[in-house]
C-alpha cells in the first residue's frame, strides 16, 4: 500500500507537471508572505503555538534543537544583496527576518524517502503527516531541505502542559507522542472547519474564510493564505484568490525550478526554488532604502 | 455558565448563530439536553479585551465545551483591528497557568498562609474603618473604564487622594511634552500618511503607545508609496530592526541630535522655525553641524542626510520614547523631537489630536515611574497606614536603590490583589486571588485611540477555574458596599453593576434598541463606539534648555530596554513567551546583556561569557550576546528575567532583572526613573555551567538568497501605486 500510494503520489505529480496543470487537486493551499511588511515580532509563532498543540520543550531541550516551533522566526544580520561590503560598524539597515514553516512542497523531498508513507501529498495539496502511521525514522527530516520537521524525542504531554494547562489544547487536533515527526499543516483543522460548513451549506469555500491562525494574527497582514488554484465567486464573478492574485502579480509559478520572469524586478521568490521542491509558500522581498 | 441572561449573536468564523438564555430561570437538565449554546465539537467565539498589557486590544476567544482555547484579535476594535501580538496569544497560558493562586492569603507571623474571602474581607473592614483619608494609598497599573469609576469612589469614600499609577514601560514624558508643546497629551499619529518617521528610541512596533495599533498602521506606512523610517537609539529595538537607516546614538545625546538635525534644517534647507520662542531658537542656532558631531559622535554626513530625507519626505512625524526619555534631561530630549515636528510642519498633518472622551470617569489612567518614585518616599516618610496593589509588582520594578522594599515595611497593613505570587505579594499582609482577564468582568478605555471613543467590554469566556478568585470589578463593589452601603446595594455583583451602567447611557447610543437588545449588542460587538469631542491641536512655545554635560562618562550606560514579550517581567511565567526566542538576540530562557564587538573585545569575551555588570547601586552577573545593534558604549540587558523563585515555575531562578541595578536618577522637569542614564563597569566574570542557548544555527544568511532585499526604488517603479491589498 505504501508503495502504490507513492508511486501514485508521484506519478500524479508527474502528470501535473507535464500537462501544465493540477487539475486533479480539490485546493492547492498557498501563501505569500511579504517581508517588506513583516516587522519579526513573533505573534505567527505563539498564534501556532496556540492552534496546534506545540510543545514548550524547556531551555535544555531548545539548546539540543528539539524545539517545537513549526513556525518559526529567523533572524539575520548583514544583507548580501544591497550590494556592500559589510565593514560597518553598525546593523544600520536593522534585521532580516523570515517566517518559516512547512514550505508545503508539491515535489517535496520529504515524501519519497518516507518507508512507511507516513508523509504523503493531499488532494488539498497539503504535504501531510500521518501521525499514528510514522514510525520515526526521521528519513524525511533528514531530507527537508527547510529543516521544518520536528521529532519529538520525548514524551512531552506531562511536562509541557502541567494542570491546568492541558485545558487549552484544541480538541480539534492530536497532542503527539515521544517517536513521532510533525510539522506545520496549514493549520488543516480549519480547513476542514470551514470545508465542512461549506459542504453543509451546499456551496463552495470561500476566499479568505479560511485563515491559518499565524496569517490571522499577524500584525501587519504580512502573510497572505489561500487556494493556489482560485476560488470562483459568484458575487463577483471572479476566479483569482488574493493569494493566485500575489503569484501572478510577482511573477512567480509554481512547477518551475527557475523562474523565468518578464519583471525580474518583481519582488517573488521561493527558498531553494533551485532544489525543484516547488514550495507553495511565495515570499517577497524585504525592502530597505540605500 | 456564569453570565446568564446574556444574548448574544455569536460571532467568528465556525458557526454563527444567535442564541438567548431566559433571564433567571435555572433548572437541572440532563446533558442529553444539552445548552444550546454548546454544541458539542463546535467551537463559538465571544469578544472580550485583552489585558495583557494595557494598550486595551480587543479580542475574540474561541469556547469549546466550555473552554476557552484560542484568542484571536476582535476585527471591530480600532485598536488592534482583528491583530494580536504574541503576549496577547500567551493571554492564554495566564489564565491556564499552573501557578496561579487560587485561595486568599493573610499574613500569620512571618508566612501567608490560605484564609477565607470573609476572613479577608473582614481584616481589610478592620484596617480600614477609622482610616483617615491622608493614610491610606492604592496603587495601580494603568486604569480606565468602570473599574476606574470604581475605583475612584472607593479612594473617595476614604478621602483620600493617593492613587498612584505605575508602569514601566510608558510614554510619560512624551504624553507631558505634548500637553506642553500642543495641548494634547495624546495625539494621534498618522504613520498612514506620514512619508517618513525618524523616531528617537520610540519602539512603536514593540512597546511604544499602542503597538498593536501601530503595527498595523506600519503596513500602510510601508505600502507604496512607501514610507522611509530611520531609528535612533542605543541599542536596537524591534522598530530598529525594521529601520532604513538604524543610527546608534550614545545614551543622552538624543535631543542634543534632535538640534542638530532642526539646524541643519533652518540653516541648509530653509525651513522656518518662527513660532518658536527666542530661546529654543537660540539652542537651534548653537547646535552646529561642528556642534552636535562632537556631542553625539554621529557623522556630519549623516546628520545632513537625515534632516534632508525628512525634508524631502514629507510629511514626516518624529517619535520619542523610551531611550530618549530616559535621562535626567529626558525632558529637554522629548521636546527637542517634538520641536522637530513643528519645524517640519507636521503638527496637523501626520500629529493631529485624538479628540476627547465623552466620559471623564471612564478615561484611562496612564502610569508612570514618577509614582513610583513618589509612594517609595512616602512609604519612607512612614505616610501610609495601609496601601492597596493591583495590577502593578512595584517591588520588582523598583530599582533597589529607591528601597521600596525597605519603605513598605514602614506600611503596616499591605494588601495585593494579583493572579500569582510574586516580589509584591511577598511582602504583602493580605493577598487577594484575581480572576484571570478570561474569568472577569469589565470595561477598557484604551489609551491611544485613533480618532474614536471605543468603550472595549471584557466578558468573561468561561467558568472560573477556582471558586476561590473574584474578580477586580466584583472585589471593589463588596469593599465599596462595606463604605458605602446604601450607594452600591442595588448591585448584586460587578455584572449587575455594569449592566445598569449601560442600561443608562444616553439613547443616542442605543440605536434604537432596547436595553436587552442593546447589552446583547455591545457584548456580541465587544465594544461601544461613543465618539469623542473633535479637539484641535494649538503649538505653543516651550522653552527649554539643553545641558552641556550629556554623561560624557568614562563608563558604559545600561540599557533596560524592553521588549514585547516578557513587557516589564509580567509575562516571565507564561512558557510559550520563555520558549519564544527573543526578537533581536534569538535568546530563550534567559536574560542576555548585547554589546557591541568592538567593546567585546576590549573586555576580552565571547558570546555566552559571563560578564559583571556593577552600578553604584548593584551589580549583576549576566551572559553575553554581541552583535553590531549596540552602540559600543552602552551594554543593553532587557527587561523580564531575574524574578524571586515564588513567582512561577516557568520564571524561577532564570536571568537577572536589569531595573534592579539602576542608579535613582529622576527626569528633572517630570521626575520620571531615568531609566538609561546609570553608569555601570563592565568587567569579565567567571563562567558558570549555565550556558546562553539561542534559536538558529547561523547570525548571517551565508551568501543563500533566504531573504532578499530589493532598494526602495526598485519596489516604486515595479510595485508604486497598484499595490494589491
Amino acid at each position: 500500500m505504501s508503495l502504490s500510494n507513492l508511486v501514485d503520489d508521484w506519478s500524479r505529480y508527474r502528470k501535473g507537471r507535464e500537462e501544465g496543470g493540477f487539475h486533479d487537486y480539490e485546493h492547492m493551499w498557498g501563501m505569500s508572505i511579504d517581508l517588506n511588511k513583516c516587522i519579526g515580532c513573533n505573534a505567527c509563532s505563539v498564534a501556532c503555538y496556540a492552534e496546534n498543540n506545540l510543545a514548550v520543550v524547556g531551555k535544555e531541550k531548545f539548546e539540543k534543537g528539539q524545539g517545537m516551533h513549526w513556525l518559526r522566526l529567523e533572524r539575520y544580520w548583514d544583507e548580501p544583496d544591497l550590494g556592500e561590503e559589510r565593514t560597518t560598524e553598525f546593523q544600520q539597515h536593522g534585521a532580516s527576518f523570515l517566517p518559516m514553516m512547512c514550505q508545503q512542497c508539491n515535489a517535496a523531498t520529504c515524501e519519497p524517502v518516507c518507508p512507511v508513507a507516513a508523509t504523503y501529498h493531499t488532494p488539498d495539496g497539503l504535504n501531510a503527516q500521518v501521525y499514528n502511521r510514522c514510525i520515526g525514522s526521521r528519513y524525511c527530516s533528514n531530507n527537508c531541505p527547510y529543516r521544518l520537521r520536528y521529532f519529538n524525542f520525548w514524551s512531552f504531554y506531562e511536562d509541557s502542559w502541567p494542570a491546568p494547562l492541558q485545558m487549552q489544547l484544541n480538541p480539534d487536533i492530536t497532542v503527539r507522542d515521544k517517536g513521532v515527526m510533525e510539522k506545520c499543516t496549514f493549520c488543516v483543522q480549519r480547513i476542514r472547519t470551514v470545508k465542512d460548513k461549506a459542504r453543509m451549506e451546499d456551496r463552495k469555500v470561500r476566499d479568505g474564510e479560511v485563515q491559518t491562525a499565524c496569517s490571522q494574527t499577524c500584525p501587519t497582514g504580512a502573510i497572505e493564505f489561500g487556494d493556489m488554484l482560485g476560488m470562483y465567486d459568484p458575487e463577483t464573478g471572479v476566479a483569482e484568490t488574493k493569494v493566485t492574485k500575489m503569484w501572478r502579480k510577482h511573477q512567480v509559478e509554481l512547477g518551475k525550478a527557475k523562474q523565468n520572469k518578464q519583471t525580474p524586478d518583481m519582488r517573488g521568490y521561493r527558498v531553494f526554488e533551485f532544489l525543484n521542491t516547488d514550495p507553495c509558500v511565495m515570499y517577497l522581498d524585504r525592502v530597505r532604502e540605500v | 455558565m456564569g453570565w446568564s441572561g446574556v444574548g448574544a449573536t455569536l460571532v467568528g468564523c465556525d458557526m454563527p448563530s444567535t442564541v438567548t438564555i431566559e433571564e433567571g430561570k435555572e433548572e437541572v437538565v440532563s446533558y442529553l439536553v444539552p445548552e444550546e449554546y454548546v454544541i458539542p465539537g463546535v467551537g463559538v467565539w465571544y469578544a472580550s479585551t485583552c489585558q495583557q498589557c494595557p494598550s486595551g486590544c480587543g479580542i475574540h476567544g474561541r469556547v469549546r465545551e466550555g473552554r476557552v482555547l484560542k484568542l484571536e484579535g476582535n476585527p471591530e476594535s480600532s485598536v488592534n483591528k482583528g491583530r494580536l501580538c504574541q503576549m496577547g496569544q500567551a493571554g492564554l497560558q495566564a489564565h491556564y497557568n499552573p501557578d496561579r493562586i487560587s485561595k486568599p492569603q493573610i499574613r500569620r507571623g512571618t508566612s501567608l498562609v490560605d484564609a477565607t474571602w470573609e476572613e479577608a474581607y473582614g481584616l481589610i473592614a478592620e484596617k480600614t474603618a477609622n482610616i483617615s483619608g491622608s493614610k491610606f494609598a492604592w496603587m495601580t497599573g494603568s486604569v480606565s473604564g468602570h473599574q476606574s469609576v470604581l475605583l475612584q469612589a472607593y479612594l473617595e469614600s476614604i478621602g483620600s487622594g493617593n492613587h498612584f499609577v505605575h508602569e514601566t514601560i510608558n510614554n510619560a514624558i512624551w504624553a507631558k511634552v505634548s500637553q506642553d508643546m500642543l495641548g494634547d497629551s495624546n495625539p494621534r499619529i498618522r504613520l498612514d500618511k506620514a512619508q517618513s518617521v525618524l523616531s528617537f528610541g520610540a519602539d512603536f512596533l514593540g512597546t511604544w503607545g499602542s503597538p498593536l495599533h501601530f503595527s498595523t498602521e506600519y503596513a500602510k506606512f510601508r505600502t507604496s508609496p512607501r514610507g522611509t523610517l530611520i531609528q535612533v537609539e542605543p541599542n536596537m529595538t524591534l522598530t530598529g530592526a525594521n529601520a532604513d537607516l538604524w543610527v546608534a546614538s550614545k545614551p543622552g545625546t538624543e535631543g542634543a541630535l534632535a538640534l542638530g538635525i532642526a539646524n541643519q534644517l533652518v540653516t541648509k534647507l530653509g525651513l522656518s522655525m518662527s513660532g518658536l520662542p527666542n530661546s529654543v531658537q537660540s539652542l537651534i542656532r548653537a547646535a552646529t553641524i561642528d556642534e552636535t558631531v562632537t556631542a553625539t559622535g554621529v557623522d556630519a554626513e549623516r546628520i545632513a542626510d537625515i534632516a534632508a530625507t525628512l525634508k524631502r519626505r514629507s510629511p514626516s512625524v518624529v517619535l520619542a520614547g523610551a531611550s530618549a526619555q530616559g535621562h535626567e534631561h529626558g525632558y529637554q530630549s522629548v521636546a527637542a523631537a517634538m520641536v522637530l515636528n513643528i519645524i517640519l510642519g507636521n503638527i496637523g498633518e501626520t500629529i493631529e489630536s485624538n479628540g476627547e472622551f465623552a466620559y471623564a470617569g471612564m478615561v484611562p489612567v496612564s502610569g508612570n515611574t514618577q509614582s513610583l518614585v513618589a509612594f517609595s518616599q512616602a512609604a519612607a516618610d512612614k505616610r501610609y497606614d495601609v496601601a492597596f496593589f493591583a495590577g502593578v509588582n512595584p517591588v520588582y520594578t523598583a530599582p533597589e536603590s529607591l528601597g521600596l522594599k525597605e519603605n513598605m515595611a514602614n506600611i503596616p497593613f499591605k494588601v495585593v490583589f494579583s493572579h500569582f505570587n510574586d516580589e509584591t505579594t511577598a511582602m504583602a499582609d493580605v493577598v487577594l486571588p484575581l480572576a484571570s482577564g478570561e474569568e472577569d468582568w469589565g470595561t477598557h478605555v484604551a489609551p491611544y485611540q485613533a480618532g474614536v471613543g471605543e468603550i472595549s467590554i471584557q466578558q468573561p469566556l468561561m467558568e472560573p477555574l477556582s471558586k476561590d478568585t473574584r474578580g477586580f470589578g466584583d472585589i471593589l463593589l463588596t469593599l465599596l458596599k462595606k463604605r458605602k452601603e446604601s450607594a452600591y446595594e442595588g448591585f448584586a455583583d460587578y455584572y449587575a453593576y455594569l449592566r445598569n451602567a449601560f442600561a443608562t447611557i444616553p439613547a443616542e447610543h442605543k440605536n434604537g434598541a432596547d436595553d436587552d437588545q442593546f447589552w446583547a449588542n455591545v457584548l456580541s460587538a465587544g465594544l461601544l463606539d461613543v465618539g469623542v469631542k473633535a479637539k484641535s491641536l494649538k503649538v505653543k512655545g516651550v522653552a527649554f534648555n539643553m545641558p552641556k554635560d550629556l554623561g560624557n562618562s568614562s563608563d558604559m550606560v545600561l540599557a533596560p530596554s524592553a521588549r514585547m514579550g516578557f513587557w516589564d517581567g509580567r509575562h516571565a511565567n507564561l512558557p510559550w513567551l520563555q520558549e519564544a526566542p527573543d526578537q533581536i538576540s534569538k535568546v530563550v530562557w534567559d536574560s542576555w546583556a548585547e554589546l557591541h564587538p568592538s567593546t567585546a573585545k576590549k573586555i576580552g569575551v565571547k558570546e555566552g561569557d559571563m560578564v559583571k555588570i556593577a552600578s553604584a547601586s548593584g551589580e549583576i552577573n549576566v551572559k553575553v550576546y554581541i552583535y553590531k545593534g549596540v552602540h559600543p558604549d552602552v551594554v543593553a540587558v532587557p527587561l523580564g528575567q531575574g524574578h524571586d523563585a515564588g513567582f512561577s515555575r516557568y520564571a524561577k531562578d532564570r536571568g537577572v532583572n536589569s531595573l534592579s541595578i539602576l542608579d535613582p536618577k529622576v527626569d528633572k522637569m517630570t521626575g520620571e526613573l531615568a531609566l538609561y542614564s546609570t553608569n555601570v563597569k563592565v568587567t569579565k566574570a567567571a563562567k558558570t555551567d549555565d550556558i546562553l542557548v539561542r534559536f538558529g544555527g547561523s547570525e548571517t544568511q551565508i551568501g543563500r538568497k533566504l531573504v532578499s532585499t530589493v532598494p526602495a526604488d526598485v519596489y516604486e517603479r515595479t510595485e508604486g501605486g497598484d499595490h494589491v491589498a
